[in-house]
């Protein structure tokens, strides 16, 4: 062994141990967080790996994620020859050569030229997106970030750089240590250093460098953005494979709890905390996020950020201090409360998310702490949460004129057919407001037209609870979902029929965590299976129309082509497509119970959906949840529209 | 300081009101019953009270009403109550307003307070009375709607406001005072969840007329209400139409002022 | 108890009140049934000359009390007074407002000589010997005809605008002057001082009249002809959500969901379509007067009183033919 080489490896050694102390640190600081079953499945987790870290799936969705994945793959393959070069300085005659031959190791080598070829070209590219082009997606108010970001950038490329030189000098010395015949981009650099010094000593500074800044890279990833690196992998493997549109169940089992939803870092799961190790700083989310692009002051981006900040501000204190210590609360500073309330829950950024980071239910958590713990709430929700406790209802309507609206229809009501094939949950939208109640009355037509044997709850129903759970008021959600359940399970019926995506998603993803298992159809795919069955006829509708995809259809559970289908079979005329549709769509800002709020800072969301919808030329918009169908007639009228343009439900049409 | 907190359970404001078969008050079937409207400015104002003055200062709810009022009850404890008394018994039904007040001057007459307050009226009967009935009878200074409340730096005094037509009158009183309480005079807080865990354990005094000292209803015999009516009109709107639009004006003004007496 | 019936008059800003007329009105109606006499109180400032209003109305005796106890109102004060003169006159009803006033007055009272009040009358009757009132309960959304079980003065509230006011009459009443018999010091609630409403008009949600304007408003300016109305009402100005957003109307004006909940006698929305955001915070107006170019407007579902038409049109005609009448 050499001198350099004992030297490398007493270095070597320390680095090491500075870094499995520094993973320690990690692993343990994601044991503050509360337990999360997330090993189950374990195929689907492996796969997942292999597609979203191997195949890079999601981060390739952009051009610009080509980049990443060459940086990716340039690091890997750098990295075996970094191995490979530490090795033999340490231990000579080590070499891939002597172990899997020279035809091998000449592909290893000529793949990492390539590679770093294409690496140097990636970040220059990424260097003129960041400084001249300045996407959307990569702006955030913290300095600190950008500064960070470009360093990394300079120090690979510079790591890239001393590769070529190492291996440019490796090709010089005698004899070669690396063959020129599979280090095309190196023997161009050989070319350029020949004769400039010894490239033996050459080689070992260009080495030496190379390897420090590798060393000082390990210890730094855990510090910087680039914790991805370590933090995405697992955050890959422990992804939500379930629905996404579903939120924890709370237990209010312990009444002498202080305390509900989450303030701290211990509140999290250490799944959550794994998500903020996992954030890769790309900015998709924000870029697509509704509150962001309207000038809110919520970014998902700048949420995951700013708590990672406060976790690693925090995590060592925690740590030393055991249960007692007292831990920084997040919201406030590092959370504002206007950013916990600009979100609309529509998950957007989570479709986006490379590393699969899940923003939504963190937000929800904050706001169950706001809302449970502290009352700290924007004022117009107070009575929302009041008229659901005693009307059932968001809107002051008295609970016992829930089914007026029906009057005169001969609506069949459960509680007197006792046994039926579809029960048609009505929702509140449905029962009380003017729009809805007329998509309700034409689903009644068109369920009686096509002989369905239906009933509805009548007063009996009551809000489904998506909205106050969303908002933050597990408790009240819990109740209602509850009492629900107790009145569902009083009569026999084989399907839940709901012409609202938020009561849909409800009853199919959330109810089961209560023990609630139906079969539920949105009116979409139910009246597709009418049309179908030669049951339903359309009218044809309009010259031009547009649908607008529904968050929690589209994209949380992947109704996109039934409503689609079922427009162009009730003979409505040209259909257009919005450029943000399907899973990609764009919430129409009424998700999360943002319904119910004043929407006061920026541009409203739904003029900004409808604006959207106008460039189209459209003369009708159809829509196929009630909340989008409110937030496009008031989007209209804002714009002076509402003759022009017409909203239909998908049950309007026939 | 000791605040007592009068509160009422009524039917919710948005209930629909019916009246029964045998035409002697309402349908209860249907009926949502919550803590009077009212009633919760007066427990929100007692809470702002006990938090501004500090120390040992305590809210007291006192409730008249049958069994199922301990749900309002838990609600106002909830809130941030320290405990209630609650008098409930099979023979009081409907009582007026004299009976109620008799009875509550009796069990406020067993307990410490400064101020009383309460809702501006019940929104089932709409009397407004009890709170005034009640000052006279415990010898106390009342102020009727007050919309702003504020407590001399030494507690012994207060300035209320309350709104009279036109105008808002202000009053100095001494304590203690009872105070009926409207709209304005504050935003009911919205009872955290421990704050609910935490009611469940208060201590609710319950007591019978018996209890009291009463070995019959007090205070009562002195109306009978004849007859329950609906309202006169449907729920159709009239629509005003005219061949000019001043001739429709005309009419619309002559229906506000004769029929809908609102002008 | 005899069968005379006591009128309370009251006096604010040195005047009597219009609804003093009224009670006289009420008062004949007790008074062809019991046959009994009507007298009238009046307390306060101004009280002697004001009582000149009472005495052409057939009123037998008129007190008045105008002294340095009785300056300012207090409950306490005025009660005495009230509850003096019934025991004196062993009255068998007494006729009070139901204003702010009188309600207050009027239970401290009738607490202290052990009655019965019946309040926020709106129709009185008698019939078997003794006065039945109609009143509102429930908010408003029933009504119940009570009657006194008897040996007890019966007081009665009644809401001003409710009974005609009494003819004239031409006898004259005889106006005496009684001292308050009550001592300021021991009086421990006393109001100071009246404020006028901060800018002139009620808040939305303490008003009793709420004139309210929607998106067809088409601008901020345009809200003066609401004020006019307001104004001569006594009432504030309300706006629909779209009205706020389009920067008509200031965000404290907003009437709906997401702004305040208001529950006023008379509710006159000009322009607004009556989504369920709005609907959601006035429905239970006690008088919705819906005024809209768009007769299938859902506001009209809600409404008693509506008018098909431009509230350009309406609005100005409206307020001059109120004018005219009040």
């Amino acid at each position: 062994m050499t001198a350099d080489g004992i030297a490398l490896l007493v270095i070597l050694l320390g680095v090491l141990s500075a870094f499995a102390f520094v993973l320690r640190l990690l692993v343990r600081s994601l044991k503050l967080g509360k337990p999360e079953d997330r090993f189950d499945r374990w195929g689907e987790r492996i796969w997942s790996v292999i597609v979203y870290v191997g195949a890079q799936a999601r981060v390739l969705t952009q051009l610009a994620g080509l980049g990443h994945f060459i940086i990716f793959y340039g690091f890997v393959f750098i990295s075996l020859g970094t191995f490979e070069h530490i090795g033999g300085m340490i231990s000579p005659g080590f070499s891939y050569a002597s172990i899997f031959g020279a035809k091998i190791a000449g592909m290893i080598s000529w793949v990492q030229d390539v590679l770093g070829l294409l690496v140097l070209g990636a970040i220059i590219v990424s260097l003129f997106r960041r400084f001249v082009l300045k996407p959307l997606r990569l702006q955030i108010d913290d300095p600190k970030a950008k500064k960070e970001a470009v360093f990394i950038l300079c120090l690979i490329f510079v790591l890239i750089l001393l590769m070529f030189g190492m291996k440019g000098a490796g090709i010089l010395m005698d004899p070669p240590k690396v063959d020129r015949a599979y280090a095309p981009v190196s023997a161009v650099v050989a070319g350029l250093i020949d004769g400039k010094a010894d490239p033996h000593i050459l080689e070992r500074v260009f080495a030496w460098i190379h390897h420090v800044i590798i060393f000082y890279f390990l210890i730094f990833i855990p510090f910087s953005k680039h914790i991805h690196i370590l933090g995405a992998v697992p955050n890959i493997f422990f992804r939500n494979l379930g629905p996404g549109g579903t939120l924890s169940r709370m237990d209010f089992e312990d009444e002498s709890a202080e305390k509900f939803g989450n303030s701290e870092v211990r509140d999290f799961t250490w799944k959550q905390l794994l998500d903020l190790y996992a954030c890769t700083e790309c900015g998709r989310c924000q870029a697509v996020c509704p509150a962001y692009l309207t000038e809110k002051p919520l970014s998902p981006f700048r949420v995951i950020h700013m708590m990672r900040g406060h976790f690693v501000g925090d995590r060592q204190k925690l740590l030393e201090g055991g249960e007692e210590a007292e831990a920084t609360p997040i919201i406030g500073k590092t959370v504002t409360e206007d950013e916990i309330w600009a979100c609309t829950t529509c998950g957007a950024c989570m479709q986006e998310c490379p590393p699969f980071i899940e923003h939504v239910q963190k937000i929800v958590d904050m706001r169950r702490y706001l809302v449970m713990t502290e009352s700290s709430f924007p004022h117009e929700m107070q009575p929302v949460f009041r008229n659901m406790e005693v009307n059932y209802n968001p809107w002051s309507m008295g609970f016992s004129t829930r089914a007026d609206w029906a009057e005169g229809l001969d609506v069949p009501v459960a509680a007197e057919k006792q046994e039926f094939d579809v029960l048609f949950w009505v929702g509140c939208s449905g029962s009380f407001d003017t729009s809805g109640q007329s998509v309700a009355r034409a689903m009644v037509e068109i369920l009686k037209r096509a002989e369905v044997d239906f009933a509805i709850l009548g007063v009996e129903e009551m809000c489904c609870g998506e909205t106050a759970r969303r908002m933050g008021n597990e408790y009240l959600a819990q109740t209602l979902i509850e009492a629900n359940i107790e009145n569902l399970n009083k009569y026999r019926f084989n399907r839940i029929l709901t012409t609202c995506p938020h009561g849909f998603n409800t009853f199919s993803v959330e109810y089961p965590q209560f023990g609630y298992e139906k079969t539920v159809v949105h009116h979409s795919q139910f009246l597709l299976e009418l049309a179908a069955a030669g049951k339903l006829a359309g009218t044809g509708n309009g010259s031009k129309g547009v649908y607008h995809d529904s968050c929690y259809l589209g994209r949380y559970n992947g109704i996109i082509d039934e409503p689609r289908e079922l427009i162009k079979r009730s003979g409505a005329g040209e259909l257009a497509e919005f450029g943000r549709r399907g899973k990609r769509s764009f919430c129409c800002g009424a998700g999360g119970g943002r319904m119910w709020m004043e929407e006061t800072i920026g541009k409203r969301i739904n003029e900004e959906r409808v604006d959207e919808a106008l460039a189209l030329g459209v003369d009708t918009i159809y829509t196929a949840c009630p909340f989008c169908m409110t937030m496009f007639e008031d989007g209209l009228k804002a714009r002076d529209k509402e003759e022009e343009v017409k909203v239909k439900d998908i049950a309007e049409i026939f | 300081m000791k605040i007592i907190v009068l509160l009422k359970r009524v039917p919710d404001s948005e209930a629909k009101i019916l009246i029964n078969k045998e035409g002697t008050g309402i349908r209860e079937d249907g009926v949502k019953f919550v803590i009077n409207t009212y009633d919760e400015y007066a427990i929100e104002e007692g809470l702002l009270m006990k938090e501004k003055v500090g120390g040992d200062s305590k809210v007291t709810v006192v409730c008249m009403g049958p069994d199922e009022a301990t749900e309002a009850i838990r609600t106002a404890l909830a809130m941030g109550a320290d405990d209630a008394v609650h008098i409930a018994d099979d023979s009081l039904s409907n009582p007026g307003p004299f009976t109620t007040a008799t009875i509550m001057a009796k069990a406020i007459g067993d307990e410490e307070f400064d101020i009383i307050f309460c809702g501006k009226q019940a929104i089932d009967d709409d009397m407004a009375q009890v709170h005034c009935i009640l000052a006279e009878m415990l010898d106390i200074p009342q102020v009727s709607v007050a919309i702003a409340f504020e407590l001399s730096d030494d507690t012994t005094k207060a300035t209320v406001s309350r709104r009279i037509e036109g105008g808002d009158e202000k009053i100095d009183t001494s304590l203690p005072v009872i105070v009926s309480c409207d709209k304005g005079l504050n935003d009911p807080r919205y009872a955290s969840l421990p704050g609910i865990m935490k009611a469940k354990k208060k201590e609710i005094r319950k007591k019978s007329l018996a209890d009291l000292g009463f070995s019959e209803i007090p205070g009562g015999g002195r109306s009978r209400i004849l007859k329950w009516l609906p309202l006169p009109k449907g729920g159709e709107c009239r629509m005003v139409e005219a061949e000019e639009t001043p001739d429709a004006v005309r009419e619309l003004v002559r229906l506000l002022r004769e029929e809908a007496k609102v002008i | 108890m005899t069968g005379d019936i006591l009128v309370f008059g009251e006096i604010r800003n040195g005047e009597l009140k219009k609804v003093a007329r009224e009670l006289v009105y009420g008062a004949r109606t007790i008074a062809a049934g019991t046959g009994g006499s009507i007298d009238a109180l009046i307390v306060g400032t101004g009280a002697e000359t004001e009582a000149a209003k009472l005495a052409s109305l057939g009123v037998r005796n008129i007190a008045v009390v105008d002294d340095e106890a009785t300056a300012n109102y207090s409950s306490e004060g005025y009660a005495t007074v009230l509850a003096d003169l019934v025991r004196e006159g062993d009255y068998g009803y007494i006729l009070l407002g139901a204003t702010a006033m009188g309600r207050d007055l009027g239970a401290r009272a009738v607490a202290k000589v052990d009655g019965v009040m019946f309040s926020d009358c709106v129709e009185l009757g008698f019939e078997d010997g003794a006065c039945i009132a109609r009143r509102p309960v429930y908010s408003g959304k029933l009504y119940v005809e009570i009657a006194p079980t008897g040996g007890r003065p019966v007081f009665i509230t009644i809401r001003p605008n409710n009974l005609p006011p009494a003819e004239e009459t031409g006898d004259g009443g005889e106006v005496t002057a009684r001292g308050a018999g009550i001592d300021l010091a021991a009086i421990r609630a006393i109001a100071t001082e009246i404020a006028p409403l901060a800018g002139g008009r009620p808040d939305v949600t303490e008003a009793d009249v709420i004139i309210s304007g929607g998106r067809a408003m088409k601008d901020a300016s345009n809200f003066k002809i609401l004020e006019d109305l307001a104004d001569l009402l006594g009432g504030a100005v309300g706006a629909s959500r779209a009205a706020v957003d389009a920067g008509f109307a200031e965000q404290p004006l907003q009437v709906g969901q997401t702004g305040k909940v208001v529950n006023p006698k008379l509710y006159i929305a000009c322009g607004i379509s009556g989504a369920i955001q709005h609907l959601a915070g006035m429905r239970t107006s006690k008088v919705i007067v819906a005024i809209n170019k768009d007769s299938n407007a859902p506001i009209f579902e809600k409404a008693h009183y509506g008018i098909v038409g431009n509230l350009f049109d309406v609005v100005p005609v409206l307020t001059e033919e109120i004018r005219k009448i009040l």
